[in-house]
């Protein structure tokens, strides 16, 4: 028993240990909040990249409800065919159409979740607030089901997201435009998995939504 | 059945198979050919409207089409997004906007244009029915009007039908309506067609 209790210790000192540090402030900083706060229909040009080239340019269109944290997503190409016609809820995601590349539904899901996490502020209350070592403004939650998410703002004023796994693994980096009028006009997010792959998305219109629709 | 009942009969057989668009004959297909075969270049410029349950107003794209017969295309978005697809002597090329240049697009998204265009080709020069993918029915009115419904069961969740109209006075395909589903449509409106005036053939090389 005495065992097994350390065990779980080191395991949650080596899973925390990875996670980048920050340094608590006497007077903890507000936290930095760029997502949606009603529903909100938005339209992006999205370039997708990988291994350093442009693999797909393509038309993303969302309608997030921050209220109720789910969202509608389709991805057009520029010629107007719908790729992807995909929901996203507590429950996860709901694929409606999915043609190539993302007709194994993997894709699919991660993007929606990309989405989400682009969108939705982290849900609960930050367990964390600090200056990384970069200097950033940095407030963290533990992200649902597992992982961490770190909502941080640079010296320069660029607010972002960071997205780690249990262990601390980055897995998300989120940068958002700094523009006063819209947080959104401009978002590049690099992905770190099996293979690395890149969206850089720019405004082309975005609308307040009427509820329910 | 009476004499009157018999006339009552074949009048009403003779209105429907003037209204219904089964009731087109092959013969009127070849005069659409042959309508279509005095066509040897199109430029236009084409508004297009994508319908979508997600969008509280269609989505708007601009472009430009040129052809030249048999079936050099040029298929090129201006908005929102660039894009240009051109197509000569069976090859295909589609380029795409990248950091402020035309990058080629080497992904599969090339076959699914080319696959498009050639039917596009294919309605240009009059030949609605020459696709066994799908079931061409006309309807003859002020406009002649083509629906192609799909034989294939594979498309079964992507078109449900396409109508194209065909202009009366120079044969000219009007509008391409491509009904996805209940819910989803893209309507393609051409506009400013000019017929038969040279163009360079290197518009159908050079993404410029």
């Amino acid at each position: 028993m005495k065992k097994s209790f350390v065990l779980v210790c080191a395991c949650f000192i080596v899973s925390c240990a990875a996670l980048p540090a920050l340094r608590p402030l006497d007077r903890p900083p507000a936290c930095p909040s760029p997502f949606l706060t009603e529903k909100t229909r938005l339209i992006h040009a999205i370039e997708a990249g990988a291994g350093g080239k442009t693999r797909a340019v393509l038309i993303g269109i969302t309608l997030a409800d921050p209220a109720a944290r789910t969202l509608s997503a389709a991805v057009l190409t520029p010629e107007g065919m719908a790729l992807l016609e995909a929901s996203f809820g507590p429950s996860g995601a709901t694929i409606g159409r999915a043609l190539s590349p993302f007709d194994s539904g993997e894709l699919a899901r991660r993007m929606m979740e990309d989405m989400a996490l682009i969108f939705f502020a982290p849900a609960g209350e930050p367990v964390l607030r600090g200056v990384s070592a970069a200097g950033e403004t940095v407030c963290r939650w533990r992200a649902r089901p597992e992982g961490w998410v770190d909502v941080f703002q640079g010296r320069d004023g660029r607010i972002g997201i960071r997205r780690y796994s249990e262990s601390g693994r980055l897995e998300r980096t989120v940068t958002l435009a700094a523009d006063a009028q819209s947080s959104y006009a401009a978002i590049e997010l690099h992905a770190s998995e099996r293979v690395d792959y890149s969206l850089t998305m720019t405004l082309i219109e975005s609308e307040a939504a009427a509820s329910g629709r | 059945m009476t004499q009157a009942g018999i006339k009552k009969a074949a009048l009403l057989l003779l209105v429907l198979f003037a209204v219904l668009p089964g009731g087109a004959r092959a013969d009127d297909f070849d005069r659409l050919r042959k309508e279509a075969a005095r066509i040897t270049t199109i430029s236009a410029d084409f508004v297009q409207k994508k319908t979508m349950k997600i969008l509280s107003k269609p989505l708007v794209s601009e472009g430009k089409f040129y052809y030249t017969a048999p079936s050099s295309l040029r298929w090129e978005y201006t908005r929102p997004l660039r894009s240009v697809v051109i197509s000569e002597g069976g090859i295909t090329r589609r380029y795409i906007a990248s950091g402020g240049k035309m990058i080629e697009d080497k992904s599969g998204g090339v076959q699914a244009m080319k696959i498009v265009l050639d039917e596009v080709a294919g309605w240009v020069s009059g030949r609605f029915d020459a696709n066994p993918s799908f079931a061409a029915a006309l309807t003859e009115g002020p406009e002649a009007r083509i629906t192609l419904t799909p034989t294939d069961k594979n498309m079964a969740g992507m078109i449900e039908r396409i109508e194209i109209t065909v202009s009366r006075r120079d044969a000219a395909i009007k509008t391409v309506r491509i009904v996805e589903s209940r819910t989803a449509e893209t309507l393609i409106d051409f506009q400013r067609v000019v017929i038969n005036k040279d163009i360079h053939p290197s518009v159908f090389r050079e993404v410029q």
